[in-house]
């Protein structure tokens, strides 16, 4: 709405007091007329120029060297074109099929719907508590929002450390496991609960600020209205909420959705991610590990754009539905 | 909209105390693992088993966490001040001007920031190795600065929009130019948005592993963030000097966060929400 308003103002000039001279004030207009052209070009450049340099350039160059033999010599690289070799190498790879594809996907589909589910229900509960206790979870939740990726990562595999860790004594105690023997890393399903565990723990802040956000916008009269009507809480949730937090909750779906299939960090840190157990790889691990541990950029490349087209596709859905919610004027 | 049943009156708390445990908890473990002397060994104990200070001084003297930490703030600084800088002339001009292409540059940024990082790394690890910039801050930090514009901009320009653009006519009207108005007028008051921006590009620069982890192979040149992965063994690791330097990088961020909380999450919500 008022970015609406802003906009409309925007298409009118601001006007400056006439002066005398009636070819000066031609000239004046005329250059002002240049000015109001030029200006948001010449503010949005230097941004526009670290964008392209180190953003979109690379991105290009990325298409390129996986259409690549590229080799590391002596005073800089030798590429050697190829044609597809790297993406016919790479598509025919069991382990892609096997082990790096449904890894990524299952693994995205989990977190994202953990993370949106658990941020909605926090919102929902935010939003029935009292001022003092809405401060205190709030400044506990961006606590855990705060933590860094890396930092974050590493007190998760602390906590289930074998043997050490909390979660491996509490198990062994209860008799669930043995703790001599058990390592929840080295399997692709434990390693991957874990993981799912520190991205929802990181993820589901932004999720609940949001949805917390737009409850509050949803007016109090209509689940009045529902009471009265005699709905049940879970009505009132499905029928009143769900559909006016729509919009909400697509937005922070895509967005989840984009950040956890490129989830890197938390991966790549945990004890055999980087590389030397293959069956916990995910496709951006997998485009690290072939172009850095095996020098093999021109197949690192490729993995790479793989990734970077998905995550494009899924962008694009992104900005339509941005459009479809009658943001056309962004 | 008061009712109070059982189920609210037992359920309520215990939902808040479950959400602050599972919040919270990894931070507590994190900040007494870093004081506990038998750090390793201390199993299920939720308390400590004493308070000392030897993890920190370890990491500290014998693991160069001094310098890690100085180049991450280097780094972080050099990225608030150019990203606060570029992504405001952007913001207003997406922001308060109509032009052509308007759309299409927003939509450009959007797209940029989707990037994954995986696939930046290793064009821009070619070019930096041809250039002679790995190993170096200056490198480093530039790469920074483009990784947090995008997101910079974005947010930043729902905080300019929200200046009544009545108060930049009252400037123009009082005889103000175009620039004098940018700072004795718009500046002042996009000041609170512009500190929450910078405060998020500072948490991206701080946190951030894969480029200082790629980029810098000297030692002396690591950030924090990849100073830490010394600590850590496949087989054997220290858990007292990783949760020491751990708590170490945490906590200025958590305390960033948490000054401005409030701000960051309002214009974090109206971006995500607005688009």
């Amino acid at each position: 709405m008022k970015e609406s308003i802003a906009a409309e103002a925007a298409l009118a000039p601001p006007k400056e007091p006439s002066r005398p001279g009636r070819a000066s004030a031609d000239a004046a207009r005329r250059r002002k007329r240049l000015v109001t052209v030029t200006r948001p070009w010449l503010l949005l450049a230097p941004s526009l120029v670290v964008l392209a340099g180190l953003l979109l350039w690379p991105l290009i160059e990325v298409g390129k060297l996986s259409l690549q033999d590229y080799e590391v010599k002596f005073g800089g690289g030798v590429g050697t074109w190829t044609g597809f070799d790297n993406y016919a190498d790479l598509l025919s790879n069991d382990l892609l099929w096997r082990t790096v594809l449904p890894n990524t996907a299952f693994f995205a589909f989990a977190c994202v719907i953990l993370t949106v589910g658990f941020g909605t229900l926090v919102a929902l509960l935010l939003n029935r508590l009292g001022t003092l206790w809405r401060v205190v979870c709030s400044t506990a939740i961006m606590a855990a929002w705060a933590m860094p990726a890396v930092t974050g990562t590493y007190v998760w595999v602390w906590l289930f450390a074998p043997e050490d860790g909390l979660m491996s004594k509490v198990a062994g105690g209860l008799g669930l496991i043995d703790p001599e023997t058990t390592n929840w890393f080295t399997e692709r399903l434990g390693f991957y609960a874990i993981a799912t565990l520190n991205v929802i723990h990181h993820g589901f802040p932004f999720v609940a600020i949001t949805v917390l956000a737009g409850l509050m916008t949803v007016p109090k009269e209509l689940y009045e209205a529902g009471m009265i009507d005699g709905a049940s809480a879970w009505q009132r949730f499905w029928r009143i909420t769900v559909p006016a937090l729509r919009p909400i909750f697509l937005v922070v779906t895509i967005l989840s959705t984009i950040w956890d299939f490129k989830v890197f960090t938390q991966i790549f840190l945990m004890p055999g991610g980087s590389g030397s157990n293959e069956e916990v790889m995910n496709l951006g691990v997998y485009s690290y590990i072939e172009a850095f541990a095996k020098n093999d950029y021109g197949a690192g490349a490729a993995a790479a754009v793989m990734l970077t087209l998905l995550l494009i596709a899924i962008t694009l859905v992104y900005i339509r539905t941005l459009f479809r919610q009658g943001e056309e004027d962004l | 909209m008061k009712r109070t049943s059982i189920g609210s009156r037992i359920g309520l708390p215990a939902a808040v105390a479950g959400l602050l445990i599972f919040t919270l908890f990894p931070v507590y473990w994190m900040m007494s693992t870093a004081l506990d002397p038998r750090a390793s060994s201390r199993g299920s104990d939720i308390l400590p088993s004493g308070v000392s200070f030897e993890h920190f001084s370890r990491v500290w003297n014998e693991g160069d966490f001094d310098r890690y930490l100085l180049n991450s703030a280097i780094v972080g600084l050099g990225t608030i001040l150019a990203a606060a800088a570029l992504s405001l002339f952007a913001a207003v001009a997406v922001a308060r001007f109509r032009f052509k292409f308007r759309t299409s540059v927003l939509i450009m940024i959007l797209i940029v920031q989707m990037v994954p990082l995986e696939a930046l790394v290793i064009p821009l690890f070619l070019q930096m190795r041809d250039y002679e910039m790995l190993n170096s801050l200056l490198g480093l930090t530039i790469v920074y600065i483009a990784l947090s514009l995008p997101f910079a901009i974005w947010t930043l320009r729902g905080f300019v929009a929200t200046v009544p653009k009545e108060v930049e006519e009252a400037a123009y009207i009082d005889g103000c130019t175009w620039p004098r108005m940018f700072w004795s007028v718009l500046l002042p008051l996009v000041a609170p948005g512009l500190v929450a921006t910078s405060v998020f590009a500072f948490i991206t620069a701080w946190n951030e592993f894969v480029f200082a982890y790629t980029f810098m192979k000297d030692s002396d040149k690591y950030t924090a963030a990849v100073g830490i992965y010394q600590f850590f063994g496949e087989n054997d690791t220290a858990w007292g000097p990783v949760m020491a330097s751990s708590t170490l990088i945490t906590l200025p961020v958590l305390i960033f966060f948490v000054i401005v909380q409030r701000r960051l999450a309002s214009g974090l919500a109206a971006g995500a929400i607005k688009g």
